[in-house]
């Protein structure tokens, strides 16, 4: 099975739909990574630092320019989505889920912080393309550790909604809670989704815009639920038919 | 003279780390606040001396902190240092009645900048 743009129509009208828009956002997005990795040179070339001090910099120049480096990765990705083809197959959303937990582990290590999966030990399979889905839920973790607070674990959720028809995989965080304009602003957006949302004031949008994207190819959709101390970023998937099949 | 104290109030941890490593070596007492209201509490419990500020933070962005500490007679005179990445889109001008004396632009600035703008308001 495969799906391309041409089959799904509904697309989106937001502010990333011209280009000079999504280049506006895209360098503003970039601008933060690139600051700290000069900042971190600039005090390397100092000198005047320790053994340790050195090592933890340059250990977060590495982390900092692949987090930048993911983001124009995706980036290239969206501007290729009208041409290419994806194909959407069964998957199995913890091992997903835990490959994504193992590959992100190293930059939640640098920042203090833990991230878990809260999942059944076997969860109904999901029809997905799997790097799509891969760059949604890495998308939402990177957002969620910026937000989160310190210290915090962050949860990624595997759930199941209309009787086990939909697959709801989600990025909890805790950290701030989002204010009630911004959430009166993310559900009149979401109520005439597919709209790009933007998940907290500081953000150009741009991450969530690249995630629910992936998920309309996929006819999938994303959304978020607010917290008290915090938030959760998901996207709902078809739960896969293979069982039914049997 | 007594140590003057510093308040960052910055969400990306790292550069706040790198902030504070510079302040401390030069003498200043630093405290980090990772949003508004974290900032809020901290100036609470203490008043600083000089607030660095990033614009765009989690939760409420630094306006909405500028208009709170407005709203008090010592916390309106703390004087504020911008730090960020939309410094040439901002005028000291416009900002200075919300304490504003200084705006630091994140993608060009030298880590001993700070010093020095903090010596240049204090």
């Amino acid at each position: 099975m495969s799906a391309t743009r041409g089959e799904h129509e509904q697309l989106f009208d937001g502010p990333f739909t011209d280009g000079l828009s999504s280049l506006v956002a895209a360098a503003h997005e970039l601008k933060s990574p690139l600051a700290l990795v000069r900042q971190l040179s600039l005090t390397l070339e100092d000198g005047n630092i320790t053994d340790d001090e050195r090592h933890r910099m340059l250990r977060q120049i590495s982390l900092t320019s692949e987090r930048g480096l993911r983001l124009t990765s995706d980036l290239t990705k969206v501007a290729r989505l009208n041409d290419a083809l994806f194909e959407l197959e069964p998957i199995n959303p913890r091992q997903l889920c835990e490959d994504i937990i193992n590959e992100l582990s190293p930059i939640f290590t640098a920042h203090n912080r833990n991230i878990k999966l809260i999942s059944r030990k076997h969860p109904l399979l999901l029809v997905a393309n799997r790097d799509l889905l891969r760059r949604i839920i890495i998308n939402f973790s990177d957002n969620a550790l910026h937000h989160a607070d310190n210290k915090s674990t962050l949860q990624i959720q595997i759930g199941s909604l209309n009787a086990g028809k939909t697959i709801r995989l989600g990025v909890r965080d805790y950290g701030p809670a989002i204010s009630n304009g911004m959430m009166q602003s993310l559900k009149s957006k979401l109520a005439i989704a597919p709209m790009p949302i933007q998940a907290r004031p500081q953000s150009s949008g741009l991450g969530l815009y690249i995630a629910s994207q992936f998920a309309d190819i996929m006819n999938g959709k994303i959304g978020v639920t607010r917290h008290h101390d915090g938030a959760t970023f998901y996207v709902d998937l078809q739960a896969s038919s293979q069982l039914s099949l049997l | 003279m007594s140590v003057r104290s510093v308040l960052v109030v910055e969400d990306d941890e790292w550069l706040a780390q790198l902030h504070a490593r510079v302040l401390n070596t030069a003498g200043y007492k630093t405290q980090i606040a990772p949003n508004a209201l974290v900032a809020i509490q901290m100036i609470d419990d203490e008043l600083p001396d000089v607030i660095v500020l990033d614009v765009l933070l989690t939760g409420s962005t630094a306006f909405a902190l500028l208009h709170e500490l407005q709203s008090y007679g010592d916390t309106g005179d703390i004087p504020i240092i911008l730090c960020t990445n939309l410094a040439s889109d901002l005028s000291v001008k416009d900002l200075a009645p919300y304490g504003v004396r200084l705006i630091i632009d994140k993608t060009t600035m030298k880590p001993n900048d700070l010093i020095e703008s903090i010596r240049e308001i204090i």
